[in-house]
C-alpha cells in the first residue's frame, strides 16, 4: 500500500464570491492528494465549499486561486477522465433509464448498439436490470441515484466524484446503498472521491477521510482508515473512530 | 377509503358520463326555449340544421361548408407550418444565446402585447385582402406565442443538467440537442396549443374582414344578410374544428412527450 500512485494533487485552493455586498469565502486553501484506486472521503459538516470545490475539480468552475494537477501535470478545465454523480440526482425527466446511462457514450459518437451494451452492463451491475425503460419519476429515489451511478460508471471515469449521493435517502436505503457502492467499487475499481456530512458513513466508506472545517472549508485533519471491510459499525474500533473524528468536527446547525 | 363495491363504481361511471351529457342537453333546452319566445333573436335547432344541409345541396360562393371550412384551415396550417419554424426557432435562439437576447429581446417586448388583430388594418392596407394577407396576419398571431413559451422553456433548464452534460462530454449543440431542447419540449407544446387557437382566432377575425371563402366569410355573409342560421352554422363548425384540432394536439403530446404521462 506504500508505493501509492497520486492521481490529483489540490494545491491551494480557493475560492471566493464577489459581490455588491462585499465578498464571500467558500475555500481557504484546501490542498490534499488523492491516490490512484483509494476510496476517499470528503466530510464537511458545513453548508458552504464542497459543491463548488466538487465544480472546481471538475472543471465546470473555476478556482480564484490554486492549480489542480491531474496525473502529474497541471490540469485547467473540463476533464473527461472525471465523472459525477450528483446530490440533486439530475437525471433527465425526459430520458428512460438506458438512454440516462448511455448519455456520455452518446456525446462520444458511439454507435447505439455498442453503447445500450455498456449501458446494459451498468444497469445490470446497480441493480436495476428490467427497468430500463423506465424513467426516472417512475422509480424511487435509490434507484434513481443508481441510476445515477450507472450514468457515472458507463462513461467509464478514471476519477468517480460523488456529492452527497446519498444525503436525501431515508436510513435503511441509505446503509443499502452504502454497502451496495462498496461492492461495485471492489468489482470495477475506480478512484472515488465521495463527499458526505454523514460520519459514520465517512467512516463506513473512506480508505482516507478529509475532514473539512465549516465556512470557509479548510482541510482540518486527514484520517487513514485502517479497519478491514466489510466493517461493522458497532464495532470498537469503529466506535472509537467515529468518536475522534465526531469531536474535531466544527458543529454547523 | 379507496376500495368502493361494485355498485358505487357503476354511479360514479354513470355520473362522470352522464353529467357532460347532460350540460350539453340543458344548453340545447335554453336554446329550444330562447328561441320559440324570440325567433327574431335565435333560430331554432332544426332550423339551422337544415340551413347546415343547405350549405351543402346551394353552395354559397361556389363552394360548400367543407370548402369554406377547408379554406380557413389551410389558411391557419400554411402559416402555423410557417410560425412552428421560425417561432421554435427563434424561441430556441432567443431562450440560449444571450446576446441575441439582449438583441431581439427588447424589440421583441414591445411587439408582444399587441393582439394580432390590431394589425389587421395594416396588413390589409399594405397587402390586400388576398391570399397572403390572411396568411401573414395568422403568422404574427401565432408566432409571438410560441416564441414565447419556447424561449420560457429553454431558460428553464437547471444548470445542474447543464454540468452533467458539460461533465459527460457534451458540446454546446448537443447539449442543446440532447439536454435543453427535451427540457423545453412540454413548454414548446403549450406553445404549440396556445399558437393553434390563436391562428384559429385571427383567421376567422381576418375573414370576416373581407373574403371570398372561408368560415369567418360565411359569419359576414350571413350577419349582413340576416340570415342568423348561416352564422351559427359558421359559428358551431369553427367550434367543432377547434376542438378537435386540440384533442389533435394532445394526442401528439402524448407521443412526442411520453415521459409526461407515464
Amino acid at each position: 500500500m506504500e508505493q501509492q500512485v497520486k492521481r490529483m494533487e489540490i494545491r491551494h485552493l480557493s475560492k471566493t464570491f464577489f459581490s455588491k455586498k462585499g465578498y464571500f469565502t467558500a475555500i481557504d486553501d484546501v490542498s490534499f492528494d488523492v491516490y490512484d484506486g483509494e476510496f476517499l472521503v470528503i466530510l464537511g459538516p458545513g453548508r458552504c465549499g464542497k459543491t463548488v470545490m466538487l465544480n472546481i475539480i471538475a472543471g465546470v468552475e473555476d478556482a480564484t486561486e490554486g492549480q489542480i494537477i491531474y496525473n502529474g501535470k497541471e490540469w485547467k478545465g473540463l476533464n473527461p477522465e472525471i465523472g459525477m454523480v450528483f446530490q440533486k440526482l439530475a437525471l433527465m425527466s425526459f430520458k428512460t433509464v438506458i438512454e440516462n446511462v448511455e448519455l456520455a457514450l452518446k456525446f462520444r459518437g458511439m454507435k447505439k448498439e455498442e453503447r445500450r451494451e455498456i449501458a446494459r452492463h451498468y444497469i445490470k451491475l446497480v441493480g436495476l436490470e428490467g427497468f430500463e425503460n423506465y424513467y426516472p419519476k417512475q422509480l424511487s429515489g435509490g434507484m434513481q441515484q443508481r441510476v445515477g451511478i450507472a450514468r457515472a460508471y458507463a462513461a467509464n471515469p478514471k476519477l468517480l466524484i460523488m456529492d452527497e449521493p446519498f444525503g436525501k435517502l431515508d436510513a435503511q436505503t441509505r446503509y443499502q446503498m452504502q454497502e451496495d457502492l462498496l461492492k461495485i467499487w471492489e468489482k470495477e475499481k475506480r478512484t472515488i472521491i465521495f463527499v458526505t456530512n454523514n460520519i459514520e458513513e465517512a467512516c463506513y466508506l473512506g480508505d482516507r477521510i478529509i475532514l473539512l472545517s465549516d465556512c470557509p472549508a479548510k482541510v482540518k485533519e486527514v484520517y487513514p482508515i485502517d479497519i478491514p471491510r466489510p466493517r461493522d459499525m458497532v464495532s470498537r474500533e469503529f466506535l472509537e473512530l467515529r468518536t475522534t473524528i465526531s469531536d474535531n468536527t466544527d458543529l454547523s446547525i | 377509503m379507496d376500495r368502493m363495491s361494485s355498485g358505487q363504481k357503476t354511479v360514479r361511471t354513470v355520473l362522470y358520463w352522464g353529467l357532460p351529457v347532460l350540460a350539453v342537453l340543458l344548453i340545447i333546452v335554453g336554446w329550444i326555449t330562447f328561441s320559440a319566445s324570440h325567433p327574431d333573436l335565435m333560430p331554432a335547432p332544426v332550423d339551422v340544421w337544415d340551413r347546415f344541409i343547405r350549405t351543402f345541396t346551394r353552395p354559397i360562393a361556389k363552394t360548400t361548408l367543407i370548402g369554406h371550412a377547408w379554406a380557413s384551415l389551410r389558411r391557419v396550417l400554411i402559416a402555423l407550418l410557417i410560425a412552428w419554424a421560425f417561432g421554435i426557432g427563434f424561441g430556441i435562439l432567443i431562450g440560449w444565446n444571450r446576446k441575441a437576447r439582449a438583441f431581439f429581446g427588447s424589440i421583441f417586448e414591445v411587439i408582444r402585447p399587441i393582439p394580432p388583430i390590431a394589425w389587421i388594418p395594416i396588413v390589409i392596407m399594405w397587402f390586400g385582402i388576398g391570399e397572403f394577407p390572411k396568411v401573414l396576419l395568422v403568422f404574427i398571431g401565432t408566432f409571438v406565442p410560441l416564441v414565447i413559451n419556447t424561449s420560457a422553456g429553454i431558460e428553464m433548464v437547471d444548470k445542474i443538467n447543464l454540468h452533467v452534460g458539460r461533465i459527460f462530454g457534451g458540446n454546446d449543440m448537443q447539449i442543446l440537442k440532447e439536454i435543453v431542447i427535451p427540457t423545453a419540449l412540454p413548454s414548446i407544446f403549450a406553445g404549440i396549443r396556445t399558437s393553434v387557437s390563436s391562428g384559429w382566432t385571427t383567421v376567422l377575425a381576418a375573414e370576416m374582414m373581407g373574403a371570398q371563402q372561408g368560415l369567418g366569410s360565411l359569419v359576414t355573409r350571413g350577419w349582413q344578410g340576416s340570415d342568423l342560421s348561416l352564422v351559427l352554422v359558421a359559428v358551431i363548425t369553427i367550434a367543432v374544428i377547434g376542438a378537435l384540432l386540440a384533442v389533435i394536439l394532445q394526442q401528439l403530446e402524448k407521443v412526442v412527450c411520453p415521459w409526461n404521462s407515464k
